[in-house]
Formats: C-alpha cells, structure tokens, sequence
C-alpha cells in the first residue's frame, strides 16, 4: 500500500495551538509521525534574565495563559527559598486554593476540548458554561479571569472574607452536581467510550521511559503527585486521594482528570473551612543572595520544574522551565502509531498538551 | 530513593571525582561529577536504584564553563552536576538509557551549543529553521531579536505599523 | 440602481455574518481560550453572526493571538493570502498589539502589525471576551 504524507498545523481546526505534525498514512493507519514545535517559542529562559525578580513574576505567568497561578508558585516559591523567606500560613492556603481552583478550570477546559474533538459538542458548551462558575470566583478573588496575579514574592496580595467564603462554597455545591454529570456520561454514554476506550494507549513502561507526568502517567498506572509526595504550599495540611487508573488510553485520562477535579473541589472546600488567620505576605528584599534552587509543582498537566540560580544582584542568573507537556510531547510518536486518521484529534486532546508551556 | 545509599553507590563507583554533596532547596542533593563519569552514573543509578525519572537538563553558562545539571526525582531530588569547557563544548547522550531525555538534550544543545554525540535527531527544537545568530544562552549574547530589521549591527528602533484605518478614542 | 442594491445586499450580509479565522502565532494560550469562550453559552457569539472557521478560506476576518515569533511569520503571511478579499484583521491582546511582555524577546518580531495590516486594536492580557465582542462590533460599524 502506497503512503502518504498528512501535515496538520501550524493552522488546524483540530488544534488550538500551532504545532506542526506530519502524519505517514498507509491506508487508514498511521505508520510514522513527525512533531515541530516552536511556533510559540518567545525566548522566555533568555526574557528572565533581563527582567527583576519583581517584573518576572508577572513574565512568569504569560508562559501559559490555562496554568498561570502553579507558574508563579513555583517561582516565587524558589526565590523565596532562596532568601530564606517564611510565608505565613494564610499566604499558603490561598495560594493552594487558587491552585486547586485553577486545575479544575483546566481540567473542564480540557474536558471541553476533548468532547469538541470526539464531536460531542454538547458536553464542550457544558464544560464551558460550567467552567464560568470558577472563572466568576478568580475573578472575584483577584480581578482577572485567566491571569490573576496573585502571588508576590513573600506570599499573596487577595484576601478572603467569612462572608465571601460561604459564597463560594454554595456555588461548589452547584459545580459539583454538574461534574458528577459528566462523570455519569464517561462511565455510561456508550458512544464516548467508543470513541475513547483503547485509543492512544500508553503502557507504564513507555511512561517511565519518557518520563511523562502529570494525569498521563497516572492513567497508566504511575502513582506520582508532587502534592502529596513533595507537598509544598499548604498541601500538607489537606487530606486528598491521588487518582490512579491503569487502562492507560483517553478513557483513563479523562476519568483521572474528572475525578480529580471532585477532589480538588473537596480540598478548596478544606482550605476554606480550615483557613487560619495572619497575614498576607512578608517583606521580600529586591536582591537574592548567590543560591541555587530547584522547586517543583503539581500543574494541571504534571510535574512542574523551576531550576532558579541568582548571583547576589537583583536579576537572576538563570531561571530554567520544565513544563510537563515537554515529556508528554515525547512519548506522542507512540501514541500515534498504528492507530486511525480518525483517532488523531482524540489522541492529540486526550494528552492535554499545552504548546505554550513546551515552547516558553 | 535513600540518598545516602545513592552517594555511597556514587564514591565507590567513581573515588576521583569530586562529589561535593550538598544539599538545595527544595529537599534537592547536588553532586558533582566529571563529564566523562555522567553516563556511567545514570547508569548505575538506573540498574541498582531504579532511578529513571528524569525531570530536566539545565543548561547554565557561568562565563568560565557551561555547567549541565541533570535532575533526576523519586521522592526526592537528585541531580548530578558536571562542567563542560566553553569551547568545543561535548558529552555523551543519555537518549538509549531514557528516551526521554532526547527532547531536553535537543533543547539544550541549540541554546548553549552543546553536541550530545550520538543523539539521533540534532535538529531545530525550538528556534526557527532560519536562526543564524548565536546560541541565545550563551553569555554574551544580546537579547535584541536577530531579524531583518538589523541596520549596521543594530536593532533599528522603528516599529513599523501597518495600522489601517484612523485612531479613534 | 439594481448594482447599487446588489452591493448594499452584500455589505448587509457582509456586516451580519462576519465569519473568523483563529490563529495563534505565538501566544501564552489566555487570549485564545478567551476567544474559545466567546462560543461557548454565557457569551455566545453565534447571536451576532459569528462563526469560527476552519479554514481561511471561508473567512472574513482573521483574530490573531500572541507575538509574531520568526517561526510564524511566513504561516501568518500565507494564512492572510489564503483569506479571499475583503478581510479584515482584528489583532487580540497586548501581545498581538505591541510584543506585549515578550516584546523584547529573541524570537518575538513584535506586534501582529508588524507583518499583516490591522484594523482593529483589542488590548488586554488576556482581553476579556467582553472586549473581544466590543473589538469586533467596533469593526463591523467600520465595514458598514
């Protein structure tokens, strides 16, 4: 059978980001993939060592528009390693909440795009419309819907009221009835596990190998969360389930992500109960003493990795990124193999990549 | 992973080298290893530990030496650190032990002009097909975009617009 | 007299349905998932005629996010030729207006005015969808 070459982007309906893929088709199924990335690459490693401390915390947040608040966390959390800062407690527990707030606005978002992709356009206006009510809360918390600007270097620059809180925790109790919808129609709704069971498998020996992160590693079985295992922020306070499932295709992924956005519902609902008083953030100094530190985050999509080295001025010497779709973008080509010209838009949503965050 | 049981592993395996363990925020041991003894290391790490999440490479140029740092996780952070002289700066790739270090080397090859020797795929990663200039994080390097619009060496100031229509408040 | 009503015919189709292009020629991802939004229920944009293309070639106007990188440019330029006349481009967030916070960056050319002619301004970071829709209205007053 004769082959044929099929490039999809940079412009694609089926991607939101530009990523150029060239597929080898024999027929119907795939037999070779080529990936380019770099359309989006802005120099960001190189941005940082022109920008302060200060002015990098907001750089920091425009490496990706869907993961911004865990980017400055893990920022500021390094730089205020490095200065041997104690950020008070309250600081901490508002910085997980928007954590947790920004994984389940993720997770809906990606949930939207999958369906979108499958051609279940209903659960896409679902999501989205659903995904509004935690935007409304960011918003409200900090003034914006995407970039919220919260973390400063010492801890936050939001604060939270009883009365406020109550609010908040009413509108979980509506979020969450719409979420076990759309669990109802992963675990039933006979033509999405068609088109997602058994798709763009990854077995957890090729995870390990190309050491992805994140829900893709969980869905075959790695049980691995920076939260639990290197909890940092006011992760060792909460009591969570780390969800696990071992089928390893986009089914897998799609219950890990959606259960873990219950969980991340139960621990906003913790965070808010149990959030002590004090204040908000501690004086941070404009220059960082010489120091190295490496500092990692729990991202929607993985492990998050922010090697930050200073030199004793008031810019750092070298801030590195390593975003978890990078490992995720890896372990693509395997996915991509043997499977349907159809199945690709599936794949490609089902990994939740953020091309944004690979290219930096 | 018992880090103590690592750093034990590596001053029997490689008595030379400096080692220098110390430890980083955040719960991150930093050892020290000549070039040559990085792969033997990885390993070593990989068949007595089991350890074989490599989290990323960073690449750092410090104007004497380019310094590669690889940073390995499981339940803590290790990372091995080994420097490489500016010019003709080389090493082996570590791709046919973990796969997924290909894109990280590739990353790191084209912005500090590292060659991984026996790295399959060297190609473009990240900059453009077209990039002529130097690698960006060399020291040295001025951050100005290197495009067309160079006149003598430097970065014309003029922002070209091609606004349309009339500004209106 | 029938030519001059033919032609008011199409610029009243022209103002009603304005079918967009999205493409991101290197952005963070906030103003495009703002722009994905503008379809979904709260603000759907479906009600003023808006559809989101998929190819250029259905088009009327191209909605740009993010700098011009070097790696984009020549996509940017082909997908602007592909569009048929008359089209219009709206350029979304401060980085597509200006570089934004990357403006200085080694890879970043700037503003999407740097390669294509705009013709409407929508600055923010992100933009809200509100300014989104307020970008895009200011722009079919001017076709009229």
């Amino acid at each position: 059978m004769s082959r044929i070459t099929i490039p999809i982007g940079p412009q694609h309906p089926a991607l939101k980001e530009p990523l150029s893929l060239k597929l080898v088709a024999e027929g119907e199924r795939i037999v070779e993939s080529a990936l380019r990335i770099g359309y989006a690459h802005r120099g960001l490693e190189r941005i940082f060592q022109n920008r302060n401390y200060v002015q990098n915390v907001h750089v920091v947040e425009r490496v990706c528009g869907i993961c911004s608040h865990v980017h400055t966390t893990a920022y500021c959390q390094g730089v205020e390693a490095l200065l041997g800062l104690e950020v008070p407690p309250r600081a901490l527990y508002l910085r997980t909440l928007l954590c947790e707030l920004e994984r389940i606005h993720s997770h809906l978002l990606w949930l939207g795009v999958l369906a979108e992709h499958i051609g279940f356009t209903t659960i896409f206006m679902y999501a989205w419309r659903d995904r509004e009510i935690v935007l409304d809360i960011m918003e409200e918390l900090s003034g914006g819907r995407v970039a919220h600007a919260v973390n400063v270097i010492g801890g936050v620059r939001i604060d939270i009221d009883p009365e406020y809180a109550h609010s908040i925790l009413a509108r979980f109790d509506d979020l969450e009835r719409q979420i076990e919808v759309f669990l109802g129609v992963i675990l039933h709704e006979r033509t999405f596990q068609v088109r997602t069971h058994g798709i763009g498998r990854l077995t957890a020996e090729q995870v390990r190998r190309y050491c992805v992160v994140g829900p893709v590693a969980r869905a075959s079985g790695i049980d691995v969360d920076m939260r639990r295992d290197a909890p940092y922020a006011a992760y060792d306070q909460l009591d969570f389930r780390v969800i696990v499932a071992h089928e390893g295709d986009v089914w897998a992924r799609t219950m890990v992500r959606t259960m873990e956005s219950v969980e991340s519902l139960q621990m906003c609902r913790q965070l808010l109960h149990a959030m002590p008083e004090g204040p908000l953030a501690v004086r941070a100094p404009r220059r960082v003493p010489p120091g190295e530190v490496v500092s990692r985050c729990e991202a929607p999509r993985g492990e998050l990795v922010y090697y930050i080295r200073s030199d004793g001025s008031d810019r750092p010497a070298r801030v590195k990124v390593r975003t978890p779709t990078l490992p995720a973008l890896a372990a693509l080509s395997e996915q991509l193999q043997d499977i349907n010209i159809a199945d690709v838009p599936t794949v490609l949503a089902g990994v939740d990549l953020c091309i944004a965050c690979a290219d930096r | 992973m018992n880090v103590d049981l690592v750093l034990e592993a590596l001053h029997e395996h490689f008595p030379t080298d400096p080692l220098e363990p110390r430890i980083v925020p955040v719960d991150e041991t930093i050892v020290t290893l000549t070039p040559e003894n990085v792969r033997p290391a990885v390993q070593m790490l990989i068949e007595r530990f089991d350890l074989r999440h490599l989290s990323a490479i960073t690449g750092i140029d410090t104007g004497d030496e380019i310094e590669l740092l690889y940073h390995f996780w499981d339940g803590q952070g290790l990372t091995l650190r080994t420097s490489l002289p500016r010019e003709n700066s080389h090493t082996v790739t570590l791709i046919d032990l973990i796969p997924g270090a290909a894109f990280y080397e590739r990353e790191v090859s084209e912005m500090l002009h590292v060659l991984f020797d026996g790295h399959p795929t060297p190609d473009r990663f990240l900059l453009p097909d077209d990039w002529e200039g130097e690698p960006p994080l060399r020291r040295g390097v001025p951050l100005a975009c290197q495009t067309d619009n160079l006149e003598n060496g430097e970065l014309s100031d003029q922002r070209h617009s091609r606004f349309k229509g009339e500004a209106r408040p | 007299m029938l030519d001059r009503l033919t032609r008011r015919i199409v610029r009243w189709a022209r103002r009603k349905s304005p079918w967009v292009l999205h493409f991101n020629s290197g952005g963070c991802n906030g103003c495009d998932i703002e722009i994905v939004d503008l379809l979904t229920p709260r603000y759907d944009v479906e009600r003023l005629g808006i559809l989101k293309e998929a190819s250029p070639r259905h088009a009327d106007v191209l909605l740009c996010t993010g700098p011009v990188t070097r790696q984009s440019r020549d996509r940017l330029r082909r997908i602007y030729e592909q569009i048929p006349a008359p089209k219009w481009v709206v350029a979304v967030g401060s980085c597509s207006c200006s570089g934004g916070v990357f403006h200085d960056g080694y890879n970043v050319l700037g503003g999407i005015d740097q390669v294509l002619p705009v013709d409407v301004y929508v600055p923010g970071c992100p933009c809200r969808p509100e300014a989104i829709i307020n970008g895009l209205i200011r722009l079919l007053e001017e076709i009229e």
